[in-house]
């Protein structure tokens, strides 16, 4: 029996975890995967992105953890020690705000693109359920970590945020107390957000975001309809390697932000001063803060501003079901209708978003 | 005339009169024929009833006969009826006597408790002990009585702002007369005090910000015992607004065994009427300072004060240097709100100089500005320490960039190098 030449320290180590964990068997898995390669396969990065940013958020927030206070009176503080007297804290803290905000923008533009590429066709209808789940445990993430610095502007967004909950028919006043753990922003709101944002989220999305990731594994990349792949690459290491060029650039762009305009920190929030003037929520908020704004006070004798919520409501509900609501097997009018609407609601966000930004007057 | 036809008269008459017509809060004047017939009257006969809904005397249910007697109910047109000796009538009376006419209520506690609890009786008193009162008393019928500040009908509350001894109308009313040059020249008293209170501080305070907390001339002089301050009451006067320096002041007499009073304390350095914003350049040995109008280069106190000044300029210069240096690098996004705090001890130390100056104690005022400098220093030690910070994060940026870069072309020639067609000539 010819003796077999003695194995490298790393390969020792391969196969042994391989003896344990299968490791080899998730290897062969990414090698078998591959992704059709035409022309609008740049929008499959997207999703990475939005995993990359998600897993920075997750780092930094631990390293964040590891210094701050959930309470009124030394969350600010807490903060502040962290920007000016922790090791590279002023990095982290603004990675994690700079971060947050890249997250979900990226999130909207994977949500779309796959709209858009009718991605979310049979049989991918439960990926598209599980991504819309993520994307609204996304936005309560950005709502509850907003208000943890406990500064001005947070302690006032979340006030106003909070009370368009409140406007809900029948569960209004018990969501309200919910959220806020009482009747007015206190203390008590902040604790009851940090737990939300540290603990509940997370769990909720790891398990969410495990679903999802296990149903694009199994189903493959989704080429649009009437499009035709020109060939395949493996999703290892071809796709993973381009996937990683992408996440070094945001890595340099996060950084880039970071130290060239770190996240301010503002003012402790005092709840007894009055709102400041022009006071908003976050920027992917203002869309839905425009509208209200502009909607009559009374429309056909119901309230402007509840029509508005509910409006909102029926809206996400009408998106996420949207698989469901297109059920064509061949591009067709029902298709196109879609699409067209889908333009609409790019639009109608982008511009509502951008008029919170108009000065007041003009 | 009927008497239905007085009262229409009398209620015509009662909207008639000037001033505003009768509402809720102003009622109109009492019945009383005085008003009904003086209206009827000529110019200087009807003068009385112009203001008469105004007047505060009217509006707590006061009349013309309650001050000058007579018989407000009589037959209107029976003149001798209305002017009864024996129902009181005292007429006009004459200016001399005024401050009793007024006196006669207004020196009675118990008349006027029914008004106002509070109301203050002494005016007469006080009136006795000042210029005024002393000349009244002396047959002099120039000088100012009751009626000269208050008006004589159509007084108005003190706290009216149409009232002429409203505090926005004290110093106009005392120029009246004290801004007279021939009223004052017989008396030897200058009559440039109204000007230059205008031009003051106090006068700015008042007029322009609305700060009726600021003094005008009743609160240094007085109200009905109007005087100007003794020499040796300067201090106090100003002190009752100005109570640190004045403090500081009295304390060098006791310390120092000096005798300021020739000096009258405060007027020296800031003027009694043309009271201007003190300036840091009033301290020093410079153009604008006050301690060369009477301290030369020959004099002792001249080299403290050099002292002083240097030091206070040095700590200003510093302390601006600090808050310069701490906004930018706040505006550069580097955290330094605890230093900001921390040199706000410097900005303590500056106002407590200014304050400090009027103790004319050059060690105690050194040590303080050496306090203010040591915080101001902090502050630029802080400043320096987050601009060196900016340029670190500015450095690293670049350092991690260009290795981002590195594994950005790394990766993309590592893809490259995989995806390379196989070569056909290749064993």
């Amino acid at each position: 029996m010819s003796e077999r030449p003695s194995a490298g320290p790393l390969t020792r180590l391969g196969e042994w975890l391989d003896e344990r964990m299968g490791v080899s068997l998730l290897l062969a898995l990414g090698r078998e995967k591959k992704v059709p390669v035409h022309r609008h396969s740049v929008w499959y990065y997207l999703g990475g992105m939005t995993l990359f940013l998600f897993g920075i958020q997750v780092a930094t927030g631990i390293l964040l953890l590891l210094y701050y206070r959930p309470s009124a009176g030394e969350s600010f503080e807490s903060v502040q020690f962290i920007m000016g007297h922790v090791p590279f804290g002023w990095l982290i803290r603004s990675i994690h705000s700079w971060s947050a905000n890249l997250l979900v923008f990226v999130l909207f533009l994977h949500m779309f693109s796959v709209f858009f590429l009718g991605a979310y066709r049979r049989p991918r209808e439960v990926t598209w359920l599980t991504g819309m789940l993520l994307f609204f445990l996304m936005l309560a993430f950005g709502f509850s970590g907003y208000l943890l610095p406990w500064n001005t502007l947070s302690f006032f967004a979340t006030q106003v945020g909070t009370e368009v909950a409140g406007r809900l028919p029948l569960v209004g006043s018990f969501a309200l107390r919910l959220l806020r753990g009482g009747d007015q922003v206190t203390g008590g709101t902040l604790t009851r957000f940090y737990g939300i944002h540290v603990a509940v989220l997370p769990a909720l999305t790891t398990l969410v975001l495990g679903l999802h990731l296990l149903l694009v594994q199994k189903h493959g990349m989704s080429v649009p309809p009437g499009v035709e792949a020109k060939h395949e690459m493996p999703f290892l290491p071809n796709f993973l390697l381009r996937d990683a060029i992408g996440w070094c650039a945001a890595l340099g762009a996060l950084a880039g932000l970071a130290a060239l305009f770190p996240w301010e920190l503002g003012v402790k929030a005092d709840p007894f001063a009055p709102a400041p003037a022009g006071i908003r929520p976050e920027w992917y908020f203002c869309w839905m803060f425009q509208t209200l704004k502009y909607l009559p006070g009374q429309i056909l004798g119901v309230d402007g501003e509840l029509l508005g919520i509910l409006g909102f409501g029926v809206g996400g509900l009408l998106w996420t079901l949207v698989p469901f609501l297109d059920r064509a097997k061949e591009p067709a009018d029902r298709r196109r209708i879609l699409i067209a609407l889908g333009w609409v609601v790019v639009v109608y966000l982008t511009t509502l978003t951008l008029m919170a930004y108009v000065p007041v007057g003009r | 005339m009927p008497r239905a036809s007085v009262l229409a008269l009398t209620l015509l008459a009662a909207t008639a009169v000037g001033g505003e017509p009768p509402t809720a809060k102003t009622p109109p004047p009492p019945l009383s024929t005085c008003i009904a017939c003086h209206s009827q009257l000529d110019a200087a006969a009807a003068e009385p009833t112009k203001h008469a809904s105004e007047d505060i005397h009217f509006q707590k249910g006061l009349s013309c006969h309650d001050c000058h007697g007579g018989n407000p109910t009589g037959d209107p047109e029976d003149v001798m009826a209305a002017h009864d000796e024996k129902k009181g009538w005292t007429g006009k009376p004459k200016r001399l006597q005024v401050p009793l006419f007024c006196a006669k209520c207004h020196a009675d506690p118990v008349f006027m408790k029914r008004f106002n609890p509070l109301a203050r009786v002494d005016q007469l008193s006080e009136y006795r002990t000042s210029l005024h009162g002393k000349r009244n008393a002396a047959g002099d019928a120039r000088v100012a009585v009751c009626v000269d500040c208050h008006g004589v009908h159509g007084i108005r509350a003190v706290k009216d702002p149409r009232s002429s001894v409203h505090p926005t109308r004290v110093a106009e009313t005392c120029g009246r007369c004290h801004n007279n040059v021939d009223l004052m020249r017989p008396y030897g008293i200058p009559s440039n005090q109204y000007a230059g209170y205008k031009s003051s501080v106090h006068a700015r305070a008042i007029y322009d910000k609305g700060d009726l907390a600021a003094p005008t001339c009743n609160n240094c002089h007085g109200s009905h015992g109007a005087a100007p301050p003794g020499v040796q009451a300067v201090v106090q006067v100003c002190g009752s607004c100005h109570t640190r320096e004045a403090t500081l002041f009295r304390e060098i007499e006791k310390k120092k065994g000096l005798n300021l009073t020739p000096c009258i304390q405060c007027m020296v350095c800031h003027d009694n009427h043309a009271v201007q914003t003190p300036t840091d350049e009033m301290i020093g040995v410079g153009p604008k300072s006050t301690c060369t109008s009477c301290h030369g280069p020959q004099d002792v106190p001249y080299k403290a004060i050099d002292e002083m000044a240097k030091a206070f300029q040095r700590l200003k210069e510093r302390q601006t240097e600090a808050v310069d240096l701490l906004d930018r690098a706040e505006r550069a996004g580097i955290e330094v709100s605890a230093d900001q705090v921390a040199l706000r001890k410097a900005q303590d130390q500056i106002v407590e100089l200014r304050v400090l100056a009027h103790a004319f104690d050059r060690d105690r005022y050194l040590a303080t500005a050496e306090a203010g400098l040591a915080a101001a220093e902090g502050g630029v030690a802080a400043g320096d320490k987050a601009f060196r910070e900016l340029r670190q994060r500015r450095t690293g940026l670049a350092v991690s960039l260009v290795v981002i870069l590195l594994v950005i072309v790394g990766l993309g020639l590592k893809i490259r190098q995989i995806e390379r067609p196989p070569d056909p000539d290749a064993p």
